[in-house]
């Protein structure tokens, strides 16, 4: 290592340019006009003039909109609703993604058929939601539909029953059609994790005498934890923001036990009043909630890997710097 | 001998626990499709009747031309959908890999700071920044053209960030010194060495990528007004648009045909999440 | 090697596409030589129209550009309102309404975008009277300014009601006569529910049926000088929908699944004996559901329609257009033929005997009272009965006075409250109040 060292920090900058132009040219202005249009009074159809809010006396009142969307019941109640769908869904998807990727990537028992399984596990993913929702809407049919006569015939109800009017069996039925969607989505992105990790690893924990179970928590989850970071942190920005299935399999009924925050900025701006400002008020709170989770999450699952590439470097850089000394 | 009896046992337990549950869950996945092909044969007024009916009928001709006698097209839309998924899928994924690359590989002053901004994008609620975005696409006159479904995917941060996830598991950076003291340029190591490793996560990401791009509505009807721009989401939309009289056998058959080539490019891409390998650069 | 000639198809493939992309749009601009009229709707109803009148004008020389929007996937009013807003080549000279989000476009948000029939030049004082056009379509249709949009189609409600039913409870299946038993009014209503329940029906298959015949009947809408208002006789329809369900009147359906249209075919167990509904109800969805296309093939022929005992009017398709079109009089030329034309060559007259694309389609009920008194609307379905006969005074006893742009979510926040009361899952008074909480914090409008 006679060579001179060579700074490669430029090269971060270079290889970062297309996604900063791109994000600068399509998504800086929507994003920063819907961020500003929370403190405005814009609401209504096609209009263009706007200003930020005052209070009577004429005083800036920036954060008019969130107060009314704070004090909002309906918003507040899409708030837990999301949390509860959110939960009741993620808890089994992870689980079950989990348990699929320990099956199919034992490395004593190789599962036949895998490739076609792993297929079909995924395939609820690439069916649109729209279809799902007129699916499920059919089965839950009231008063006639599958459900109800498999339940009638196995004498477990003995008359139908309207699933569509009970809070609880709809959240179910939406967490589960959530689960169903995404468990495959998940388990791929693990398998995915699991084939990059390097197979040496693997091999001196067999030769170390490790049973497959031992294996998968010692080796592979650790191992695993970065990818479990993005699916923990895009599952849950993917959950706070759930939209189609609530909408369109119940449009939030019953009662709004199945209104998510999503549904509410919706409607807040697309439902007959166009109150574009309190959407976005509402968006901003969203957003500020998602930011807080995820460094929740990032501080649990600390980026172990991410302190020790930087020591790395660090190391390196300084073995350079003597080498130019030198 | 008899322990080594129940360890067989066991290990037969677990080979029956896990072909049930796996095959449960397949025919839990074939079940929506199976419904979606047959209705596809049933007649509109069969299907009002009774929504789920698990055997064929007899009106896939009449359904055939029903869909191909309104706004449906299946060559144009099918074009019309390749152009914008596989222009969305290639940009992600090869330019979110190269600024993952970037956030991994490089130590850079704002490095940092670029992944937390790169974080929060991916926070914003999309709900309603769409608003800004179609009023800013009207503004500067590019609707009914593909640019603005395409090109906006080159800033994917979700798919950055998983990259960046992955190369963080995946990639040793002694790889990329050892390609330097080759001889190697930078651009040429991130296309010759790293993006190879990376074979199953950019597989995974192109088939996301690919579905969710095929499937998406709402952007593209809105930006889409030209007949001829149609994707073939969109013409199953209008087949459901009609309020008095929608024909859902035709409706189901639309349905079936989008689907269609999406299970063509998951098993062509497939391959390189199933087998396992990938990893020849590795062996240091 | 290999590796760079991969490298080498990726990079060639992304500036393909990018070229492609860029070029795409340019081919087009060649092509608008002449005249183009932009029509936008969300079903291909008018387009086809507007494309059957250029077959029978061929000077008629304009290219129709045409766009259509499913409103299902509700994206046919944010794209439509950004190209009103957009203006500019692109902009709709003609776009089309349905009765769910008409009143905006003629009385509400976006009501400065459309151009009187006036303005277009059309007479239309004299017009609507020749034609005899429905009150109630000419009042969804104008504002201040005046008459902005009409439709073609009538969908003024008739009681449309099974023969057998009605000659197993009364010995007469006579129009006549069964409209003297289940109206005028809803008491005599709901005493013809009692009459029939003690044979065992059902006098409709669920509330829904008898909701929209509330709805359009009250006096004021839902928002009277910017606040909530509970109109007494749609309050009124918790109490109906309740008595409905504690006495068994109906099959306890919602309308649009599976349950529902089986009782067109009567396939439930306890038969439902009518719908509410506009002739397009007959036409696009009973006929179907009968279980049959002659008479005497399931519940085919075996229906009439009488006077409803409350009148009403559901759906329906208005035809706009833009204030800013450059094509102001073929716009005007084709709204004319479309909305007012009453003569044997106006679409309308077409329309009303199914035979726009030649003889032998659907015959459906028209704006015009003129064109469809000298059309003949009889119907194998109805056993033989002409439509009309009750189709024509219906669009009378509908009124367009009680409808806002805020319908579609009102209407189903109040629909659900309701459900969840006939259910029993809460009182009558906390569904009220919860239904006005929820309007006032989905749409910001005050209950008082």
């Amino acid at each position: 290592m006679r060579k001179k060292s060579v700074s490669y920090a430029k090269y971060g900058y270079i290889f970062s340019i297309p996604f900063v132009v791109t994000f600068l040219v399509f998504s800086l202005y929507p994003i920063i006009y819907t961020l500003v249009i929370g403190f405005t009074n814009l609401r209504g159809l096609g209009v263009k003039e706007f200003h930020f809010l005052r209070t009577s006396e004429g005083n800036l009142d920036l954060f008019g909109n969130f107060r009314t969307v704070l004090n909002n019941k309906t918003f507040t109640t899409s708030l837990k609703n999301t949390i509860i769908l959110w939960t009741a869904n993620f808890i089994p998807q992870i689980s079950m993604a989990l348990l699929l990727t320990a099956w199919f990537t034992n490395r004593n028992f190789k599962v036949k058929g895998q490739g076609a399984y792993k297929i079909l596990i995924y395939m609820p993913n690439i069916i649109t939601a729209a279809t799902i929702a007129i699916l499920f809407n059919s089965l839950f049919g009231y008063p006639k539909g599958p459900v109800n006569d498999l339940l009638m015939k196995l004498h477990i109800i003995d008359g139908p029953r309207n699933f569509s009017l009970q809070r609880w069996t709809a959240r179910g039925i939406v967490s589960f059609i959530q689960f169903w969607m995404w468990y495959g989505n998940t388990m791929i992105v693990l398998i995915a994790g699991v084939l990059g990790i390097n197979p040496s690893l693997f091999e001196a924990a067999e030769i170390d005498g490790a049973t497959p179970t031992q294996i998968f928590f010692r080796v592979t989850l650790p191992l695993l934890r970065t990818i479990l970071l993005y699916v923990l942190v895009t599952s849950m920005i993917g959950g706070l923001q759930m939209f189609d299935i609530p909408k369109l399999f119940l449009n939030g009924g019953p009662d709004q036990a199945t209104v998510t925050s999503s549904m509410f900025i919706h409607d807040q701006a697309f439902s007959g009043s166009y109150l574009y400002n309190r959407a976005s008020a509402a968006s901003i709170i969203v957003f500020g909630i998602i930011i807080v989770l995820s460094i929740i999450l990032f501080q649990v699952l600390k980026d172990k890997d991410e302190v020790a590439r930087r020591k790395y470097r660090r190391a390196q850089n300084r073995a350079a710097r003597k080498g130019v000394n030198a | 001998m008899s322990t080594h009896g129940s360890i067989r046992s066991k290990r037969m337990l677990y080979k029956t626990i896990v072909y049930l549950v796996c095959t449960f869950l397949a025919i839990l996945s074939i079940f929506p499709f199976w419904i979606m092909f047959m209705n596809a044969t049933r007649s509109t007024y069969e299907i009002q009747q009774s929504s789920i009916g698990l055997v064929p009928s007899k009106y896939f001709m009449s359904n055939w031309k029903i869909l191909t006698g309104k706004a449906f097209s299946p060559m144009t839309g099918f074009i019309n959908s390749m152009t914008v998924s596989v222009g969305v899928t290639v940009l992600a994924v090869y330019f979110s890999s190269l600024t993952a690359y970037a956030l991994m590989a490089y130590s850079w002053k704002l490095r940092q700071a670029f992944f937390s901004f790169i974080m929060a994008i991916m926070m914003i609620p999309a709900q309603l920044s769409s608003i800004g975005f179609y009023q800013f696409i009207y503004r500067i006159g590019m609707t009914n053209k593909f640019t603005p479904l395409i090109v906006p995917a080159i800033a994917s941060p979700a798919m950055v960030f998983f990259m960046r996830q992955y190369l963080m598991a995946a990639l040793p950076l002694e790889i990329v010194d050892s390609a330097r003291i080759d001889g190697s340029r930078e651009f040429a190591t991130f296309n010759r060495i790293i993006l190879p490793i990376m074979k199953p996560a950019l597989a995974t990401q192109a088939i996301f990528s690919f579905v969710g791009s095929w499937n998406n509505l709402f952007i593209p009807l809105i930006l889409l007004t030209n007949k001829k721009k149609y994707t073939m989401p969109i013409m199953v939309s209008l087949l459901r648009g009609d309020i008095y009289k929608t024909e859902y056998g035709s409706v189901y058959l639309g349905l079936s045909l989008t689907v269609l080539p999406l299970f063509v490019i998951y098993f062509m891409l497939a391959k390189y999440i199933i087998a396992g390998v990938a990893l020849g650069a590795l062996k240091e | 090697m290999a590796k760079r000639v991969r490298t080498i198809t990726l990079v060639l493939l992304v500036a393909v596409l990018g070229v492609s992309l860029f070029a795409g749009g340019q081919t087009e601009a060649t092509t608008a030589k002449k005249k183009v009229i932009n029509v936008w709707s969300f079903t291909d109803e008018v387009p086809k129209m507007i494309d059957r009148y250029k077959e029978l004008h061929p000077e008629f020389d304009y290219e129709i550009k045409t766009t259509i929007i499913a409103t299902t996937d509700g994206a046919y009013q944010p794209a439509l309102d950004q190209a009103l807003i957009g203006g500019g080549a692109d902009a709709p000279d003609i776009y089309a309404a349905e009765a769910a989000f008409v009143l905006k476009y003629t009385q509400g948000d976006a009501k400065q975008y459309a151009a009187t029939y006036k303005e277009l030049g059309i007479d239309v004082d004299r017009l609507v009277k020749e034609a005899d056009i429905a009150q109630y379509t000419i009042d969804i249709g104008s504002n201040e300014r005046g008459l902005v949009a009409l439709g073609y189609q009538a969908t003024g409600g008739a009681f449309i009601y099974r023969r057998s039913i009605a000659k197993a409870v009364w010995g007469t299946d006579d129009p006549q006569v069964i409209k003297t038993k289940i109206g005028p009014g809803l008491d005599k209503f709901f005493q013809a529910a009692e009459a029939l329940k003690k044979k065992g029906y059902a006098i409709v298959s669920g509330d829904g049926d008898l909701w929209h015949a509330v709805e359009n009947s009250s006096d004021k809408g839902w928002v009277v000088d910017g606040k909530l208002y509970l109109d007494p006789k749609r309050e009124a329809f918790i109490d109906h929908s309740k008595r409905l369900m504690d006495n068994g009147y109906h099959n306890d359906t919602q309308d649009w699944t599976d349950a529902w249209f089986a009782d067109m075919k009567g396939a439930n167990p306890k038969q439902a004996f009518g719908f509410f509904g506009p002739a397009w109800l007959i036409n696009y969805v009973m006929a179907g559901n009968s279980g049959g296309s002659k008479i005497g093939e399931g519940t085919y022929g075996d229906w009439a329609v009488c006077e409803p005992p409350i009148g009403f009017f559901w759906g329906g398709t208005w035809v706009l257009a833009n204030r800013d079109s450059k094509v102001k009089d073929a716009v005007a030329e084709l709204i004319q033929w479309i909305t007012l034309d009453s003569s044997e060559t106006g679409l309308q007259y077409y329309w009303a005997n199914g035979t726009l694309f030649g003889a032998g389609g659907t015959k459906d009920s028209v704006a015009s009272g003129t064109v469809m008194g000298k059309s003949d609307g009889s119907l194998d379905f109805l056993g033989g009965q002409d439509m009309f006969e009750a189709f024509v005074p219906a669009g009378a006893f509908a009124t367009g006075k009680n409808l806002t742009q805020y319908d579609e979510t009102i209407n189903s926040t109040w629909r659900a409250q309701v459900r969840e009361y006939t259910a029993g899952n809460k009182t009558r008074a906390q569904a009220i109040a919860d239904f006005k909480r929820m309007v006032f914090e989905t749409l910001d409008i005050p209950s008082n």
